[in-house]
């Protein structure tokens, strides 16, 4: 038996054919994209100052880490280093957006799921809010936070917070009256009716929100600190872009996408995993 | 000594928001439950059976008429009425243990003491090695026994049960009702059974309401003199103490229906 045959049959094992297979389909037109890109740049159909190289990329982090000791420095995340730096100021915005945004959200959203009071009170600004939120408000944050942090932040939040407080709002409505009747008759108060039933029964509409926060946040954010950032990636592919170093763009926009693919890999999914797919309240894609 | 639940002169209207005509419900409805009595209704659907069972949990305000539970004017839930709702309300977020052993949670018994009581009831309506499965890994009927259980182990004082077992095959429903009857005769707890079924009503009831149709109206009242214990369904078949009363509901049930086809 080959080496071939037997590493395959050894993946089969530890992952499972079914498993195997989706992922290997998932793969597929990655390939095909690498390919084309390697292709290009064997043929020349478009010259490196529109495609570089792919080494030209991995060449780009080394060029990004000026001042950091290889790619050791780089790997771990030394703050000093220009490329990681960037990195970890975009997420960090992320991961500060989702401490503030995620439990005063929740908070509101579930205040105004099941007070009339709270939803007159909150639904109109949150519809015209939602409308202007994203990158709308940039001009006006730098207007009054100038260019950095808290211009990023604000745009970031105004995203994040608007999408969770509607899909928590839109989950409580949605829990049926039920529930919180029984938990009623035996005893519960309020705070029993909102950990036990409104806060679980929402949660599938919760996590949607969060996962579409992440996405349109992390893409406000991004939009966000081209214009209005001095750090991050955002920044950095529109400096990169501006002194024609297509290398760092293409990196810049390479790692945006991995990012956002390996937090809804490790993050969001197993998420839904754990909770709502075990009570089987979501539809099981298999 | 009061009767247990006393409702007097209820009548309840839903108002409608579209077209401005109030749905009437329940229409100058009273009747009492002895302390320790099992009492069924029955009654065409829709004619206010369910409106009955929300007002006297309190989950529904009433405006016309009196009902009181122990002497005293219902004006909320409380955990000394249980429900069985007619659409199971088992939290699909909690597992069969969890669910069962909530209404003790929300007392505040300690877990220990929890774990104990949550089994014996979990035994009783034969779910032994689903304590750890969620709802959604159970059957219709399991899931029926699960809230069965779930209400019963809060021990609440009176127990208000809106045709829990409407959604079973008929096997499962025969032990059900089996199951109840001895749970009945354990707890001497004072139940109102909701029900379609007129077999089940006689087989249950210690005295059977029949409401009329839309609005509920009480149209009579069936007394069965069964003495618990004996209610077995092999040996009640042929009871003339258990057929008879039967028989009547029937009738009284099926002029409901026919009526207005004469
Ligand atoms: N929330 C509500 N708003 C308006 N009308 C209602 C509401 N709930 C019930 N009704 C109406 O009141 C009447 C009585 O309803 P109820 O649910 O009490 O009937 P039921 O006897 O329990 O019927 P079933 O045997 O089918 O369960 C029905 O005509 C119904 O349409
Ligand atoms: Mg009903």
């Amino acid at each position: 038996m080959s080496v071939l045959q037997t590493a395959s049959i050894g993946l089969q094992k530890r992952f499972g054919r079914q498993r195997l297979r989706k992922i290997l389909l998932g793969t597929i037109p990655f390939v095909v994209l690498l390919a084309m890109w390697q292709m290009n740049t064997a043929m020349e159909w478009l010259p490196p100052v529109y495609i570089p190289p792919m080494a030209s990329i991995w060449e780009a982090i080394y060029t990004l880490s000026e001042g950091c000791a290889g790619a050791g420095a780089v790997l771990s995340m030394q703050y000093e280093c220009l490329f990681t730096n960037h990195i970890l100021s975009s997420l960090g915005r992320v991961g500060l957006s989702l401490v503030i945004g995620i439990p005063s959200g929740i908070t509101l959203g579930v205040l105004a799921g099941m007070s009339r009071r709270f939803a007159h009170a909150l639904e109109p600004i949150g519809v015209f809010a939602n409308a202007i939120s994203g990158i709308a408000w940039v001009p006006l944050a730098i207007v009054w936070f100038g260019t950095g942090w808290l211009t990023t932040l604000f745009i970031l939040l105004n995203t994040v917070f608007w999408l969770i407080f509607f899909n928590t709002l839109l989950g409580v409505r949605g829990v049926p009256r039920v529930y919180e009747n029984s938990v009623m008759t035996m005893g519960g108060g309020r705070w029993a009716i909102i950990s036990q039933v409104y806060i679980p029964g929402a949660l599938p509409s919760i996590v949607t929100g969060v996962r579409m926060s992440m996405g349109f946040g992390w893409r406000a954010l991004i939009a966000a600190e081209m214009i209005g950032g001095d750090s991050g990636l955002g920044f950095m592919i529109f400096v990169s872009a501006a002194e024609y170093k297509i290398e760092e763009v293409f990196l810049g926009v390479l790692v945006i996408a991995i990012m956002w693919m390996i937090t809804d890999r490790l993050l969001l999914i197993p998420l839904e995993r754990w909770t709502i797919q075990r009570w089987g309240m979501v539809w099981r894609p298999d | 000594m009061p009767a247990k639940l006393v409702v007097d002169r209820l009548s309840h209207h839903y108002p409608d928001e579209y077209t401005g005509e109030d749905v009437h419900a329940l229409d100058q409805v009273s009747l009492s439950v002895e302390d320790g009595e099992f009492s069924a209704v029955v009654g065409p659907s829709g004619c206010g059976k369910t409106t009955l069972l929300n007002i006297l949990a309190g989950l529904l305000p009433h405006t016309e008429g009196s009902v009181q539970v122990d002497g005293k004017e219902v004006q909320g839930p409380g955990p000394d009425r249980g429900v069985v709702f007619q659409e199971h309300a088992i939290l699909p977020w909690r597992t069969v243990a969890r669910n069962i052993g909530h209404g003790l949670e929300i007392q505040g018994i300690p877990k220990s003491e929890r774990e104990q009581k949550v089994q014996e009831f979990i035994d009783l309506v034969g779910l032994s090695g689903f304590e750890e499965r969620y709802p959604h890994e159970l059957s219709g009927g399991m899931k029926q026994r699960c809230a069965l259980a779930r209400t019963l182990c809060a021990n609440p004082v009176v127990m208000l049960m809106d045709e829990p077992f409407a959604a079973v095959d008929a096997q499962t429903r025969i032990t059900l009702q089996e199951e109840l009857n001895r749970i009945a005769i354990a707890t001497r707890k004072t139940i109102l059974f909701i029900t379609h079924n007129v077999d089940e009503a006689a087989f249950l009831g210690d005295r059977c309401f029949i409401f009329s149709r839309r609005p509920g109206k009480l149209k009579a009242t069936v007394k069965i003199d069964v003495p618990r214990e004996k209610r077995i369904w092999k040996d009640l078949l042929s009871e003339k103490a258990y057929t008879d009363p039967r028989d009547e509901i029937l009738r009284l049930v099926r002029e409901e229906v026919f009526d207005d086809e004469e």
